[in-house]
């Protein structure tokens, strides 16, 4: 120890602000909505204490399956394509191509677009009457299709949109992992006599697992936490078919005004996502090394 | 050139015209009378292109107000991250305090909180201190995001003690070690930190629609995704003002580019 140092007054000093608004706007509300989460709470009117009552009624409550069930559908409909066609679009960003660096802008541009601008644009391109796809689908003499009021298609018709505005965040993740991988790996099996496919399936996919498995974790837990596109595509319908997690969780708390109920199902989804997290660490990590 | 490398730059267009046909739809559909839009009769390019929609939407909406609150709310947020993350990443990196490592790792546990767990619990307490439907309350809880910190901790270890040491020896303060030696040397991990913080800010979506209610006051992406419910069926009105959302985005993104890509690729690989 050096006489004089000022270590630990310097270390304090330069945390403190920081810390002070992570205090409040962080751990504060952290603790806060947990309380919030055992009653009936209004914003009105005194709360009153339910215990565990508001975690009891959301496991008999038909609605939060539903809208559970709606984020796993749109989780699985959403991650694996995400994953390859982000995978593939880092194949073209970082291959010998003069268009690479182009194509690398292209793709990632619109996940630039503020989510709600894509998801407003993807609402009129799939407008059942006046739409694009359906107005050329009558062209060449087809029947227009329910892209959005259909309960079959609602949730694909979204998770086509979301690919179109986030598959190039995906891509940036793989481009930077091909790129990390050594050139003579590459050139040492062509020597060999490797063609393009076999070297993408032999070193590349093997070499990116590191990445595969970070994008796996961040595109489930960014899916889990959708919201945005099904509040301005569909606004959760038709007949409530789109109704997710979240737009449940804000509805309840905000248009209802039940926070309690509404911290409660936040307090679920967390501990979701974070087991789902823990669990794809623990397996996918386990086997890489 | 033979065959099989025309093909796949053939190929290769096609892909990126595909991916850029929504955006150019969304433009041609603004330069359209409502009329030419809502018909069976289908036009590709408009019959008679129009800056009606836009005027329109700039007189009838308050898009240019949200575009400034938007724009308002991103800047504070940045620098105000910048200023409130680079202090303590430092600490983190640099400086030997007791508890530092316990305070890292709870400091870092919160990049693990889904803010939707925070909604209920901060509407209640902004409301309790009258700020909410200001756009302070839009601003507050971004800045207790500690991505930053991450990245400029991460960026500031790699800076040689030895630089530090001699400045002490010529007796700087830590104050000023930090401020003329630190920051200068941290700069493009500061551009990054500022850029992702501008970029986050302006496309939250689901804080500023709880915590703004008043019209006037909506960030851009809220006023957008209300748009529908105001504007029903005007979509050529609709696409005016999606370009014109778009429009700062993708000029921030032409000017930042590289650092933007670089710093999403950054975090997530070190993230």
């Amino acid at each position: 120890m050096i006489p004089g140092n000022r270590d630990t007054r310097d270390g304090i000093l330069f945390s403190l602000p920081f810390m002070i608004v992570f205090a409040l706007f962080m751990v504060y509300p952290l603790v806060f909505g947990f309380y919030i989460s055992f009653f009936k709470w209004n914003i009105l009117g005194t709360p009153s204490f339910l215990g565990i009552q508001n975690y009891v009624d959301i496991m008999h409550d038909e609605k939060f399956w539903s809208s559970l069930w709606h984020t796993v559908q749109f989780v699985l409909m959403t991650t694996p394509v995400l994953i390859v066609m982000g995978f593939l679009m880092a194949l073209l960003a970082t291959s010998h191509s003069p268009l690479k660096g182009v194509m690398e802008t292209v793709f990632f541009i619109p996940y630039i677009l503020s989510m709600t601008v894509a998801a407003t644009l993807w609402a009129w391109i799939m407008q059942k009457d006046f739409g694009i796809i359906n107005q050329v689908i009558r062209l060449m003499g087809g029947e227009g299709v329910s892209w959005l009021t259909s309960e079959k298609n609602a949730m694909w018709s979204i998770s086509i949109a979301t690919y179109w505005w986030t598959a190039g965040f995906n891509m940036v993740l793989y481009t930077a992992g091909i790129k990390q991988i050594s050139k003579e790996v590459f050139e040492s099996a062509t020597v060999d006599g490797a063609n393009a496919l076999q070297r993408i399936i032999h070193i590349t996919i093997p070499l990116v697992k590191p990445t595969t498995i970070l994008c796996l974790i961040l595109q489930v837990i960014a899916s889990f936490n959708v919201f945005g596109q099904v509040y301005v595509m569909t606004g959760g319908g038709p007949a409530g078919s789109t109704r997710v997690l979240i737009q449940y969780i804000y509805e309840t708390g905000f248009s209802y005004f039940r926070m309690g109920y509404s911290a409660a199902m936040s307090y679920i989804l967390f501990v979701i996502i974070m087991a789902i997290s823990v669990i794809q660490y623990i397996t996918l990590g386990r086997r890489d090394s | 050139m033979n065959a099989r490398k025309i093909l796949a730059r053939a190929f290769e267009v096609a892909l990126i015209l595909i991916w850029l046909f929504p955006l150019a739809w969304m433009v041609i559909t603004s330069l359209k009378y409502e009329s030419e839009v809502v018909t069976r009769s289908f036009t590709f390019l408009p019959e008679n292109p129009t800056l009606y929609n836009y005027l329109h939407a700039f007189s009838s909406t308050y898009i240019l107000q949200w575009l400034c609150n938007s724009l308002a709310i991103s800047i504070v947020t940045m620098i105000a991250t910048f200023i409130l993350d680079a202090p303590i990443a430092y600490a983190f990196a640099k400086i030997r305090f007791p508890g530092r490592n316990i305070l890292f790792w709870i400091v870092m546990a919160g990049m693990m909180v889904p803010f939707q767990v925070l909604i209920v619990p901060l509407y209640l307490q902004f409301n309790s201190y009258g700020i909410i439907n200001t756009l302070s309350s839009a601003i507050l809880p971004r800045l207790a995001m500690p991505i930053g910190i991450f990245i400029l901790r991460q960026f500031y270890e790699g800076i040689p003690d030895a630089l530090e040491e001699a400045a002490f020896i010529d007796g700087a303060g830590r104050f000023r070690t930090f401020a003329r030696i630190i920051l200068p040397l941290g700069k493009s991990a500061a551009t990054t930190v500022i850029i992702l913080s501008f970029i986050n800010a302006w496309n939250d979506f689901l804080w500023p629609l709880i915590a703004i209610n008043d019209s006037v006051k909506y960030t851009i992406t809220v006023g957008i995704a209300n748009f529908q419910g105001t504007h029903g069926t005007e979509y050529a009105l609709i696409m005016a003002g999606a370009v014109i959302a778009s429009i700062p985005e993708l000029v921030f993104f032409l000017i930042f580019r590289r650092k933007i890509i670089d710093g999403i690729a950054m975090t997530g690989i070190k993230g």
